[in-house]
């Protein structure tokens, strides 16, 4: 007998309404445990932590924010712009403010009633989204759905759908525990057998019957990829016990091959493989044995790495055309082995699987990374330096006893950065934010000069938004401030007189033709609030045309004397 | 139809008959003060208002010095222009809805109200009489607001004492520490537990008591001997070190705004009890059908064209007098 979705969402409120990590662990153990049905146990720890779908599925259901709301507000039959968006400002959340209008308005109470959906039939209807196609479709689902479903239900439903978290404040760590305490299984080989499988319904499954230590690797299901620090945050103490590459200005990917068949996963564990045929021939050719590489896409063209803008021309094209080919050759340069002829290797340590690699390396002709000894902190200047010179992004340095630790940050790799860019802005709208920050200001636009640019008729145009980087007590500052030079209000957004300076940071300068500045920024976070700082001092488009300008005509090393990478 | 006019903070005005709702300005003859929250009183302490009898004592109590004039619910004032009778408001004890008629036409300013009243107060009653203008509040102006009845927040709110005591926590009630306060205390008077409350909430309870509300077995917040006791206290309480001695604590907000998942975080408490003393979004518009008037004036909200969109489907007129709400509910 399946169990019922609504005791599942019942449970994610308990959850959300009990303070504690432990205590939360605790409801979700108990819950756990009482699932006879070993799919009902997947789809549970799998919708509590992961999703609609399993992170190793790649599938997604798809769904846009505003087809939700879209169809929310037409469920209620309210005009959308008139009563759902105010509503959804003050409550923060839309999902939450859905429930509400659901279980308040009694045109929605008259198109609802709890059909005790199970499990397995919220999973089929999030396939269902996943193979339809088209907005119009989608919403036909959606209101089908809703209409079988308790305002609780739809609330948590359309959570999960979004992949993201479920702002129960439980987390996959806690996901895991639960699966631990709920089974009485060793945490450490709960956690081991969610990495293999990258599953949380898997591995819950595995844990209830016992099954933990079969937890294997298997081709073609990606690992979670090991995550470097930054080393400003790390002291390094042996340096010697590291080695270095250079980081290139790429994407990550990781390729696992058998002979002819070749799949490539992105950072996400999505798949990309279609995006990138010329790096499918090129394994193809080489017919390799059953490999995982952990490595970089690089636009490669003259013997040169090519700046990450030019590689973004290429990323999320699932057909790209010849001329996007020969504009912007790619190519695969591996720097780790995760699995060779039917084993795993990530229990092995680095100076091993290198070992191995520089074998397949050989043999194949492939390209991987340089790898440099650093004895001292001299070494990492000039390396660091080096690296710079060839367009990259600066270093990683690698422990060399380590094993590859799938999915965890932590200080085995660290990565050596140039500092990123930095801008003195002036907040020009605030934003009402969402979730946890519902209720009070917490997303600003932040505008750069252009008061003294014949193009421009305006004192000041965006050139990012921002929603972090600031503390708690300085949202605050800025909350308070924002009341007394707010010019006007569209819904949750405000116009504000500029005078709030921010010194914005960011990690690169992307070209934007759909913005006014014709420029957006990469990652901008608060550095600080410049209480000291006047509008006058705020930069211009000017010299943000600069700084990508410095970017692009950085003297590019090509591949020479001291490689980035080795490809005989 | 009698013309009305808002000035910014000072209130509203009925120039023509010279009369102030919860007006601050010296050119009326005739202001009434609907109920003793501070953002309803005059902000100049020593002008002359007419007030219920329970208001007038609670102004005094909270700094205000002019003069008052009591008037008893259903006892109508003539000034010759216009005869004015006071409602019970439902929202704290004496609040009062403003019943004004004359040969103009007829007015009804709300001041805050709530239906079903609040137990804390002396009731909610309409006038008989045709009302051809309404100025009513809108706090919660929005669908997703939506109370729930008394019985069940009277259930919340002994479970969450009676849990955290149960546990060996000392509860904490956050409530605005006039009226909310009050209320909370008489739902929990039952308990027969020892009760401690802020001292700006303690100075004001034996009005309560005076009017006819028992408020339990209480006392003032004293930090040396809170720990175990049912403490209430304003929100801003706990960051002023309100109770820090005591380990144990559990606290419930306790507002209208507490119906959101957002606030929980925000505020760190263990729960949210969505107790409000004003009418939620669907009672008003029931109020405003069940009087029919000639015209809604929408005050106190910061939706006033969410309401006017669900009115203007029950083909009822409305506009906006623009008066800000304030947070404090």
């Amino acid at each position: 007998m399946s169990q019922s979705f609504h005791s599942l969402a019942q449970l994610a409120q308990s959850v959300l309404e009990t303070r504690g990590t432990n205590a939360k662990i605790k409801l979700a153990a108990e819950y756990f445990r009482n699932l006879d049905d070993e799919q009902d146990l997947r789809l549970a720890a799998q919708f509590l932590g992961e999703g609609a779908f399993s992170d190793v599925s790649g599938k997604r259901a798809s769904v846009g924010h505003r087809t939700i709301a879209l169809q929310a507000a037409e469920f209620c039959e309210i005009d959308y712009d008139m009563v759902f968006k105010p509503s959804r400002t003050a409550i923060g959340s839309a999902s939450e403010t859905i429930q509400k209008l659901f279980e308040n308005l009694p045109e929605a109470k008259a198109k609802w009633s709890a059909g005790n959906l199970t499990l397995q039939q919220i999973a089929d209807i999030y396939e269902e989204l996943y193979i339809t196609s088209g907005r119009d479709a989608k919403q036909q689902i959606l209101q089908n759905a809703w209409s079988k479903m308790t305002p609780l239900e739809t609330k948590f439903f359309i959570r999960i759908m979004g992949g993201g978290s479920l702002r129960i404040g439980f987390e996959t760590k806690s996901v895991v525990n639960a699966i631990s305490k709920a089974f009485k299984k060793d945490l450490e080989s709960v956690r081991y057998a969610h990495m293999i499988t990258g599953s949380l319904g898997d591995t819950a499954v595995l844990a209830k019957n016992g099954n933990l230590h079969k937890a294997t690797f298997e081709l073609f299901h990606p690992l979670s990829f090991m995550l470097a620090s930054p080393i400003e945050s790390r002291a390094v103490e042996n340096l010697e016990q590291y080695i270095a590459e250079e980081k290139f200005d790429g994407m990550r990917c990781q390729a696992h091959i058998e002979g002819q068949k070749i799949e490539l996963y992105s950072r996400d564990l999505n798949q990309i493989t279609t995006s990138f045929p010329e790096i499918l021939d090129f394994f193809k050719e080489r017919n390799l044995p059953e490999v995982v590489f952990d490595g970089e896409i690089c636009v490669f063209k003259e013997n040169t790495i090519l700046p990450f803008q030019l590689l973004q021309k290429r990323m999320g094209v699932k057909k790209p055309s010849k001329k996007l080919l020969s504009q912007y050759p790619v190519l695969f340069i591996a720097y780790d082995l995760l699995y060779l002829d039917g084993k795993p290797l990530f229990e092995d340590s680095l100076l091993k699987r290198r070992e191995k690699l520089e074998e397949i390396a050989d043999t194949y002709n492939l390209p991987v990374t340089s790898q440099m000894e650093i004895g001292s902190q001299e070494d990492v200047e000039e390396l660091f330096q080096r690296a710079l010179a060839h367009g990259n992004e600066g270093l990683m340095l690698k422990l060399k006893n380590s094993t590859y630790e799938y999915g965890q940050r932590r200080k085995s790799w660290l990565k050596v950065k140039k500092p990123s860019g930095s801008l003195d802005t002036v907040i020009m709208y605030a934003h009402a934010g969402s979730g946890k920050r519902g209720g009070k200001y917490s997303d600003f636009t932040l505008g750069i000069s252009v008061k003294d640019d014949e193009r421009y008729e305006e004192e000041f145009i965006p050139i990012g938004k921002a929603y972090g980087g600031y503390s708690n007590d300085e949202l605050d500052e800025i909350n308070k401030r924002i009341k007394k030079i707010t010019l006007e209000r569209f819904g949750p957004t405000l116009l504000l007189k500029p005078e709030i300076m921010v010194e914005l940071e960011f990690e690169d300068i992307q070209i934007n033709k759909r913005t006014k500045a014709g420029y957006t920024l990469r990652l901008p976070r608060f550095k600080a609030i410049r209480w000291d700082l006047a509008t006058k001092d705020a930069d211009t488009l000017k010299d943000v045309e600069r700084m990508f300008q410095q970017k692009l005509d950085e003297e590019r090393e090509a591949q020479g004397r001291n490689p980035s990478f080795v490809w005989e | 139809m009698i013309k009305i006019t808002k000035a910014g903070y000072h209130g509203i005005l009925l120039p023509e008959l010279s009369i102030g709702l919860d007006y601050s300005g010296n050119d009326a003859d005739y202001i009434f003060i609907s109920h003793a929250h501070a953002d309803h009183m005059p902000r100049n302490r020593k002008l002359t208002v007419y007030a219920t009898p329970p208001t007038a004592e609670l102004m005094r109590r909270r700094g205000f010095s002019g003069e008052i004039i009591k008037m008893s619910f259903g006892e109508p004032l003539e000034t010759g222009q216009a005869r004015i009778t006071l409602y019970p408001a439902g929202h704290i004890l004496g609040s009062a809805m403003t019943f004004v008629e004359s040969e103009l036409g007829s007015v009804l300013y709300t001041g805050d109200y709530r239906t079903p009243p609040s137990p804390t107060s002396e009731g909610f009653q309409l006038p008989d009489a045709k009302v051809d203008q309404f100025i009513t509040e809108a706090t919660f102006s929005l669908p997703i607001y939506k109370w729930k009845s008394h019985e069940e927040l009277k259930m919340e709110v002994h479970k969450f004492a009676s849990d955290s005591l149960a546990d060996g926590y000392t509860p904490i009630f956050l409530a605005y520490n006039l009226g909310k306060a009050q209320e909370i205390m008489h739902m929990l008077r039952g308990m027969n537990h020892p009760i401690q409350i802020h001292g700006a909430g303690y100075k004001l309870c034996d009005v309560y008591e005076t009017f006819g509300f028992d408020l339990g077995n209480y006392e003032a917040y004293d930090r040396a001997t809170c720990e175990g006791k049912i403490l209430i206290a304003p929100s801003s309480a706990p960051e002023t070190g309100f109770a820090s001695n005591v380990k144990k604590v559990r606290t419930a907000y306790c507002s209208g705004w507490a119906s959101s998942e957002a606030r929980m975080a925000q505020m760190t408490v263990d729960a949210l009890i969505p107790l409000s003393d004003h009418l939620d979004f669907f009672e008003l518009l029931d109020v405003c059908e069940q009087l029919q008037p000639e015209k809604v004036w929408i005050t106190h909200t910061p939706n006033p064209d969410v309401v006017q969109y669900f009115l203007n489907k029950k083909g009822i007129d409305s506009g906006f007098l623009d008066l800000e709400a304030t947070d404090q509910d």
